[in-house]
């Protein structure tokens, strides 16, 4: 058996490297690697949330990382840190989630008034990942129920904080009410921002 | 005929059209109102949900509470927390859903101030608990032994629940007679198609059984009127034999007379003796050549001209006078001859030439339409005895 030269071991080291960094990175996306990506946008976002896999947690809304980590959640946990990682980006972001009575289920979205489209946990394996909208609350909930083939109640404009893991309603939007006193379109974007600030 | 049916089919038509769209247009609205009561359906649904997680969530924020009073765990002040925050969600959610219903919105405000209130005493014994001022906190308990607030909530969520299952139930009827309200409609739709497509299929049927018969009636006029055209064919053909043989024989008939007339003119002319055809009025209206030559006038000098400025008949006997009716008229109106009566002729030249003269009347069909007057002149042996 002939001897490895060191030239090569250095080349086989240097290649191993690299794939176990490689995979490293595919299989724990972090917080910070997200935070950090300078060229992050929505539909960026959304791709890198492709091999996640579908759960729905107990309690609400997931720790980030523990959702980054175990690569499995439901709509909330995407929409909220979609939410707060394109925020933080200069995106301007807005947290929406429609009920369906009907169907006995709800979904959290989240709406880039930029893109004028709404990020969804459900379309993250397909070509489309951004599902354009309207930016009415009534036009989001019409798109998100009509995607589930049923009919919505009531859809909450909302916000989350990750320090508090609260929730904090901002606007409720009723379907059987009139549309043209919907909140979102008597009061204007300023009463939107005063639940986070 | 063809005119009325085709309006009468294109007015079925317009009416079995006219009658679909007002069935898809009152199908759509019935659907688009059915949907809309399923909407309320689910929004009276989603009263009930949210009022019973509001009771729920209350319920849970309580014992969480007593449980971190009685241990003191952080985890059960999160719970209780949680708990809270629900109980502020779930109202504010029942409070949107109920907006546009006043008697719903009104208990819902009611709701809301006394869930403000129980939230507000379970702040303040949690505030105390984690002061550690564990007095105030057994004394808040105390006062709260009976939960008279939280049962007061539970009988309101009660009442807003039974209203909205109340609506639930009118909801529902609706939803079904709305159901069936379109199922009558496409159905008597239908109904009214089909007896108006029934009538379209008649209304062709007897304007075809009526084309059938004009068509057998045409047919028999037509072979009726063949069969009368052959016979009038043979009939025309038939007279035009015979009018082509009566031509043929008046042909012949007028070539005879025509014939005979110049014969006649020729046997008239080739007399040597004057002859004169007059007419009733004594006016000549016809000499021979004999004339002509013997007066030395043209014809056209003679005819028309009276008898007597060209012969004149002389007294039977001489020194008488001159008769007083004219002879020759009398003759005439008599319808007799009147025959060698000596005359005077009177040429061109005013020379008198002695004549006898014959009138012999002419008959038409027995009446006298005038006479023919022969002249003979009287030779000079004959005038000098006389």
């Amino acid at each position: 058996m002939r001897p490895l030269k060191p030239k090569r071991n250095l080349k086989l080291c240097a290649v191993w490297v690299f794939c176990v960094l490689a995979v490293i990175r595919l299989d724990a996306l972090t917080m910070s690697e997200l935070l950090n990506d300078p060229k992050m946008t929505p539909k960026r976002f959304a791709s890198l949330f492709e091999h996640f896999k579908f759960e729905m947690h107990p309690f609400d809304v997931q720790d980030p990382n523990q959702f980054l980590g175990t690569e499995c959640g439901d709509c909330i946990d995407y929409a909220v840190l979609a939410d707060y990682v394109l925020k933080l980006k200069g995106f301007g972001t807005r947290l929406i989630r429609v009920e369906m009575i009907g169907k006995n289920t709800g979904h959290a979205v989240c709406y880039v008034t930029e893109n004028r489209a709404y990020l969804d946990y459900n379309n993250r394996k397909y070509a489309f990942k951004l599902e354009r909208s309207g930016p009415t609350i009534r036009e989001v909930a019409a798109k998100v129920a009509d995607s589930f083939d049923a009919n919505w109640t009531y859809a909450q404009e909302f916000t989350f904080d990750y320090q508090t893991f609260n929730k904090r309603a901002v606007f409720t939007v009723v379907k059987t009410d009139p549309p043209a006193k919907d909140p979102d379109k008597v009061k204007p974007q300023a009463q939107r921002a005063k639940p986070n600030s | 005929m063809q005119d009325k049916t085709i309006r009468r089919v294109l007015a079925f038509f317009l009416l079995i059209s006219a009658v679909l769209i007002v069935v898809a247009v009152q199908a759509v609205r019935n659907i688009n109102r059915s949907v809309a009561t399923s909407d309320w359906v689910n929004h009276t649904h989603a009263v009930i949900l949210e009022a019973e997680a509001l009771r729920s969530a209350l319920y849970v924020g309580d014992g969480a509470l007593h449980t971190y009073v009685l241990t003191g765990d952080a985890r059960d002040l999160a719970a209780c927390r949680d708990a809270l925050a629900n109980v502020t969600e779930h109202l504010e959610i029942t409070k949107a859903l109920t907006r546009f219903e006043p008697a719903q919105h009104e208990q819902t405000i009611q709701l809301d101030s006394q869930v403000n209130q129980r939230t507000g005493f379970l702040q303040g014994i949690l505030a105390a608990q984690q002061a550690g001022n564990a007095e105030t906190v057994r004394a808040m308990l105390t006062v709260d032994a009976s939960r008279t607030a939280l049962r007061d909530i539970q009988r309101k969520i009660e009442k807003l629940k039974a209203d909205e299952l109340a609506l639930l139930t009118e909801r529902d009827n609706a939803s079904y007679l709305q159901a069936q309200a379109t199922r009558w409609t496409v159905w008597a739709g239908v109904v009214l198609d089909v007896l108006l497509l029934g009538g379209v299929a008649w209304l062709i049927r007897d304007d075809l059984a009526a084309r059938r018969r004009v068509t057998v009636a045409l047919q028999e006029a037509n072979e009726q009127l063949e069969s009368r055209v052959k016979a009038r064919t043979a009939e025309l053909a038939a007279a035009n034999t015979q009018l082509s043989t009566e031509n043929l024989e008046r042909q012949w008939a007028n070539q005879a007379l025509e014939h005979q007339l110049r014969y006649n003119q020729l046997i008239v002319d080739s007399i040597s003796d004057l002859v004169l055809v007059i007419t009733k009025a004594l006016n000549i209206s016809r000499v021979n050549p004999a004339v002509i030559h013997l007066t030395g006038l043209e014809s056209t000098a003679l005819i028309n001209q009276p008898l007597a400025s060209v012969v004149r008949l002389l007294p039977a006997h001489p020194g008488v006078d001159a008769p007083l009716l004219d002879p020759v008229a009398q003759a005439l109106k008599d319808g007799r001859d009147l025959r060698d009566q000596l005359a005077i002729v009177e040429d061109k030249r005013g020379r008198q030439i002695p004549v006898r003269f014959t009138l012999i009347p002419l008959r038409d069909r027995d009446k006298v339409v005038g006479g023919v007057v022969t002249l003979q002149i009287v030779p000079p042996e004959v005038k000098a005895e006389e």
